[in-house]
Order: structure tokens, then C-alpha cells, then sequence
């Protein structure tokens, strides 16, 4: 069982994630401009091949992504024994799939696109951030 | 004994944990992969890249190319960067356009580079006046296909890629690799840039509507409203 420290950060960014990935679902899939401070960036990612995969939004992705870390991480808290306890399994492999994928966005955006997305970045780091958290806990479960 | 039973236990527990981890991680890495695969292997859109355009093109006596009428009543010139968002955006809502201005006589549009953001955008200048050697239609299909493959990033503009476009629209490949590898057109690309800085040019897209100077991409509306004021001032005068 996770520390309760982490199991609030992990719905926590969660949470932030699903915020930053419905923001841009909407703007995508509603063809609105995104809010993006001086930067243009946002609109020229959202532009570019890079933002979707098979005809699917990479924000709704992320999107899906986020709920199902929600999801798994609310279902252990309540039922620790459900899947046979490989929860913690599965938040961490959806969370290593979010963290590379959002390495190869921000590569492309830095390296590639020369613009960068800052919600796209937030996100990324959100990503991050819940795989750090899923390691620790993985890790917790082997020892 | 206990103790050696829990030991062993735990110590089970924690290598099946490790390799289920390993095996999750694996899975996972597969699927990026496979994520990454379907994002690059996505469908182009369509360009014509060969076919002859429904309205003259051609080359000014200063070397620009041009499409549209050069009798037309709207004379709109041009200074872009190949890598610029913004001039993809402007050079769509022209293309949007066309049929109902440059076809009807009433737009011609003449292009110049202005060659500015990064060393890639010079090569794009460079390679698009070599498409320009073999005629102004090459030159059109070239410029057209060069914005279609502006979401591709720095990438779309090594000289692989540059050669690759020639080859993908037919274009006579030893000339234009030649014309290109020897930076042949370079010197031109230079004096479009010097001609835009000189008439107060210090971005891209920046254009001259009948002599008035514009700067920034306009919508397909913005740019229909701002022809047919134009056109009626100039019928009026």
C-alpha cells in the first residue's frame, strides 16, 4: 500500500493532467484557438502531423491516459486486492507508456518543430512526475 | 524455520515483481513504438504536384514568379519563409482563393523570399529558385508542396529532403540537385531578402497589396473582404 502522501499526489497530478489534456482536447477538437501566452507555439504543434496518431488527438490520448491513472489509482485505494494487487503494475506501465511518449513530443517540439507547446510541457512534466511517483511505489510492493 | 519460510517467500514475491515490471516495461516501450510509428507513417494530404495550373503563371522581368494575371487589378507581392507558420497560413487561404480571383483575372501573385528564421529557410529559398530553373509551374507545385511539409519541422528542409521533393514532383533531378548542392540560386535569395529589407520588410509574411504594405497572415475572409474593397476602390478611380 502506497504512503497516503502519495496517493494524494498521484490523484493530484491526476487530476492537473486530465485538466491540461481536456483543455486541449476541447481546443482541438472544437477547432478553438489555445490559450498560449506570447508564444505561438501551441497553435503550430496543434498544426503539425505530430498532434495526432491514426486520426485520434495525441490530447485526447493524454486525456485517456490521465483518467485511467485516475481510475486505478482510486480503485487501490479502495479495493487494494482487486486484480490480484497488480494495480500498482498497471499505473506504472500506463505511466512509463505517458512518460516516453511525451519525451518524443517535447524532443520533437525542441528539436523538430523549433515551437513550443506550453501546455503540451505541463503535461509532460505532470507525466513525469506520476511515473517518478508509480516507481516509488512499485517499488515499495517488491520489497 | 519460520523465518526461512518468509525469507523465501519475500524473496519470491519480489523477483516475480521485478520480472512482471520487466515484462510491463517491455509491453510498454513496445507500444510507444507502435504509437510513434502510426504518428510518423500518417497520410500526407494531396497536392497535384505536376498537373498545369487553371490560370497563367510565369516570371516578372525582375525574376520573380508569378501567378495570376499581370494585367489583374490586384498586384499582391509577396515575402515569405518557407519554415514560417504564418506564410503556410497565408499561402492557403491564397491558394483557397484562387479560383475565384487569381482564374478570374482579377489576382495576380507574385512571390519573393525573404529567407530569414533559421539556415534551413535559405536552403528552402535556395531549392525553391532552382525549381524555378525549370519554370514557373515548377516553381508554383515546388513552393506548394515545400508549406505542405512544413509540420514535418527542420526536417522537411535537409538537402535529402530538398532533393526528395524534386524527385517526388518529376523535376529534372540532375539539374536541380546540381543547381542546389552548388547553391547556385543563393545569390538570388539574398537579393530578394535585400530587396524586402530595403522596403521596410523586417518579417514574413509581409506583403504589398497594389503597393500597400501589409504584415501577418489574413484569413481566407479577411483577405476576400480586403480584394473586393480593393477591387472597388480601383473601379472607382
Amino acid at each position: 500500500m502506497s504512503h497516503p502522501w502519495r496517493w494524494w499526489a498521484m490523484c493530484a497530478l491526476a487530476l492537473a493532467g486530465i485538466g491540461v489534456s481536456g483543455y486541449l482536447s476541447w481546443a482541438y477538437l472544437g477547432n478553438q484557438p489555445i490559450i498560449c501566452g506570447q508564444s505561438e507555439g501551441c497553435d503550430q504543434v496543434r498544426n503539425s502531423v505530430y498532434s495526432h496518431v491514426a486520426g485520434i488527438p495525441v490530447a485526447v490520448l493524454g486525456l485517456a491516459a490521465y483518467l485511467c491513472l485516475l481510475g486505478l489509482t482510486v480503485v487501490r485505494r479502495r479495493t487494494p486486492d482487486v486484480l490480484g494487487g497488480y494495480v500498482p503494475l498497471a499505473i506504472f506501465g500506463v505511466a512509463l507508456v505517458g512518460v516516453l511518449y511525451s519525451a518524443y513530443l517535447t524532443y520533437l517540439e525542441f528539436y523538430v518543430m523549433l515551437a513550443v507547446c506550453r501546455w503540451c510541457v505541463a503535461s509532460a512534466v505532470i507525466m513525469t512526475a506520476i511515473f517518478v511517483l508509480a516507481l516509488f511505489d512499485l517499488g515499495a510492493e517488491a520489497t | 524455520m519460520t523465518t526461512h519460510h518468509k525469507v523465501r517467500r519475500r524473496s519470491g514475491r519480489q523477483s516475480i515483481s521485478m520480472r512482471q515490471a520487466a515484462i510491463i516495461g517491455g509491453v510498454a516501450v513496445l507500444a510507444v513504438a507502435v504509437l510513434i510509428g502510426l504518428n510518423l507513417a500518417q497520410p500526407r494530404p494531396g497536392l497535384d504536384l505536376t498537373g498545369p495550373f487553371p490560370y497563367p503563371t510565369g516570371v516578372t522581368p525582375e525574376g520573380e514568379p508569378y501567378r495570376g494575371s499581370p494585367d489583374a487589378p490586384l498586384q499582391l507581392i509577396e515575402y515569405s519563409d518557407f519554415l514560417c507558420p504564418h506564410c503556410a497560413e497565408m499561402s492557403n487561404a491564397l491558394t483557397a482563393l484562387a479560383p475565384d480571383y487569381i482564374q478570374t483575372g482579377k489576382l495576380r501573385v507574385i512571390f519573393r523570399n525573404f529567407a530569414f528564421l533559421t539556415p534551413e529557410s535559405t536552403a528552402a529559398a535556395e531549392a525553391s529558385e532552382c525549381a524555378l530553373n525549370q519554370g514557373a509551374d515548377k516553381f508554383w507545385h515546388y513552393h506548394d508542396l515545400s508549406y505542405a511539409r512544413q509540420g514535418d519541422g527542420l526536417s522537411a528542409y535537409t538537402p535529402t529532403q530538398l532533393k526528395a521533393y524534386a524527385a517526388e514532383m518529376g523535376l529534372d533531378t540532375t539539374a536541380f540537385n546540381t543547381c542546389l548542392d552548388s547553391q547556385a540560386t543563393l545569390s538570388k535569395v539574398q537579393a530578394d531578402v535585400n530587396e524586402g529589407t530595403s522596403q521596410g520588410v523586417k518579417a514574413t509574411p509581409t506583403w504589398f497589396l497594389n503597393g500597400q504594405m501589409e504584415e501577418g497572415a489574413m484569413t481566407e475572409a479577411e483577405l476576400r473582404t480586403l480584394f473586393d474593397d480593393t477591387l472597388a476602390k480601383t473601379k472607382g478611380s
